[in-house]
């Protein structure tokens, strides 16, 4: 057992509890960066053993992409809005917080119960990032201003992007590729939708959006 | 005669008040202030001790029971908790079920004595007390579940003399959150700043102190010389499960423990001097998240255990 990847992951499963569980939509980016950055090392200490080139540069594409340039967007998106907190949401910060309690306690249980063809670095990864990709369900779910639905997306696609790390070595750069650029596309054009919210209501809450139009 | 459990005994009547001294003067520091002298929580005792007690006339037998009552569960939880390499003077398997047991017997008469009072305000304070108390207990429960689990003991003296010793090489992580959590539970337990502020007495966000005020002269005293005690005994395990390492050389260990253990009370004073008191309602979320950390630490420990069998 590693110990060091142990306290990463331990940390990356904190880092998305303190991200569910924190009102100030500027906090919520400024964490999700840095569990982008940390899901970075994850992937640098996982083939410590054999370090090859498009693995580092994996780590670092998601260092810089996700770690810096995404929050960078976000506060750009949350700029002109004067909106600075998530103040009614859906579903109550302590249930939240009690809802991906449960989750961890869940994803460990299921990943216990899965079976995988191939060895894995370390027991603790799946059973993070399925935590992960529920509790950006849970974000997605009970929160009202856009901006956070889209740190629940972001969330997710973190949870989706630590399974996918196992995959490194069977199918290098492919599927990391592709994700971290519908990332990066789904980002901007979130934050246009903010953006365009927050310029026809004089606020960003996704319950305005009710009816379609062309 | 094995003077050591005598010795232990000495160490837990007399240090805990200083580590409030030690405390005071950290805050007057940051405070720029000269602040009352170390020994001044020893003073105040005294004094408490020279006045005679003024009961109210509804309260009854209960009232004037539980400032003792407490004191001697707390005390009786001390003399089971090793202080570095000294034995406790008793110790049998699965005494740390006792030790938080206690402690809870500690809270519970208080708050009976709260509520004999009559008085409103101090039944809003226990029931505070009570609340707060339900999240903190369980997280404890964890956290000594997690040690007794990682050192395959189930004796406090089991666990913290050797037990733990080679624990932090192996599931240091884990071991990272049970003190994150044991810090957090400390605070809230102990009255301290970010949930409690002990100094002040207002109504509004008082949690422990609102339970007290009834208390007079030697009541008082056993009461505050009791939350001395648990401060000192939360403070022990925090350092027993953060500084493993023993010479089992009785004075060297002693003088260790002594540094580490203010060093703490620096820290405690660091946090207060530099936080401000969390809203009543997030207190509830402070404690939650104790819970989380201990929980995710004893999910691992479980993960890693059934990975280590199979």
């Amino acid at each position: 057992m590693n110990v060091w990847l142990d306290s990463v992951l331990i940390l990356v499963i904190i880092l998305g509890l303190f991200i569910v569980a924190s009102s100030r939509l500027g906090t919520m980016i400024q964490l999700f960066g840095v569990q982008s950055s940390v899901l970075g090392v994850v992937a640098l200490l996982l083939y410590a053993q054999d370090l090859e080139f498009y693995i580092v540069f994996v780590a670092l594409a998601a260092i810089v992409l996700r770690g810096i340039i995404m929050p960078n967007f976000l506060f750009w998106a949350i700029r002109h809005v004067s909106v600075r907190s998530e103040v009614s949401p859906i579903i109550g910060l302590g249930v939240t917080l009690l809802l991906s309690a449960l989750s961890i306690v869940g994803s460990f249980l299921l990943a216990s119960k899965l079976v995988f063809p191939a060895a894995i670095g370390s027991e603790l990864i799946i059973p993070s990032s399925f935590s992960l990709i529920i509790m950006g369900f849970i974000l997605i779910v009970g929160r009202i201003k856009a901006i956070s639905q889209v740190i629940g997306y972001l969330l997710m696609e973190n949870g989706i992007f630590l399974f996918a790390i196992l995959l490194l070595k069977k199918m290098p750069l492919l599927v990391e590729m592709g994700i971290l650029l519908d990332l990066f596309i789904a980002t901007v054009v979130m934050g246009i939708v903010v953006n365009n919210i927050s310029d026809e209501f004089n606020n960003m809450d996704t319950l305005e959006l009710t009816t379609l139009k062309d | 005669m094995d003077m050591i459990p005598l010795f232990h005994l000495m160490i837990l009547i007399v240090f805990p008040p200083l580590l409030l001294g030690v405390i005071g003067k950290t805050k007057a520091f940051f405070a720029g202030r000269q602040g009352p002298s170390l020994w001044q929580p020893y003073f105040d005792l005294y004094k408490l001790m020279q006045k005679s007690p003024v009961y109210s006339v509804t309260t009854t037998w209960i009232f004037r029971a539980a400032p003792l009552v407490s004191t001697a569960a707390i005390l009786a939880a001390g003399i089971l908790l090793p202080i570095t390499s000294l034995k406790p003077a008793v110790q049998f398997w699965g005494d740390l079920v006792l030790f938080i047991y206690l402690f809870a017997l500690a809270r519970f008469v208080i708050v009976l004595a709260a509520l004999d009072t009559g008085s409103s305000f101090e039944g809003m304070g226990a029931s505070r007390e009570a609340t707060f108390g339900c999240l903190s207990e369980i997280t404890m429960f964890l956290n000594l579940t997690i040690l007794a689990l990682i050192s395959r003991q189930m004796s406090l003296s089991g666990i913290f003399i050797g037990g733990l010793a080679s624990c932090w090489v192996l599931v240091g992580p884990v071991l990272i959150l049970v003190v994150v959590s044991f810090f957090l539970v400390l605070l809230a337990e102990n009255a301290r700043i970010p949930i409690d502020d002990p100094e002040t007495h207002l109504e509004l966000t008082m949690i422990h102190e609102v339970m007290v005020l009834d208390h007079s002269g030697v009541d008082l005293a056993y009461i505050l010389y009791g939350k001395a005690v648990k401060l000192f005994l939360f403070a022990t395990l925090l350092i027993s499960v953060i500084f493993t390492f023993k010479t089992h050389q009785f004075f060297i260990d002693i003088v260790l423990f002594v540094i580490e253990i203010l060093g703490l009370a620096v820290v405690l004073g660091v946090v207060e001097s530099t936080m401000a008191r969390l809203r009543m309602n997030k207190v509830v979320y402070f404690l939650f998240s104790a819970f989380i950390f201990s929980i995710i630490g004893f999910i691992v420990v479980l993960v890693r255990l059934m990975g280590a069998h199979s």
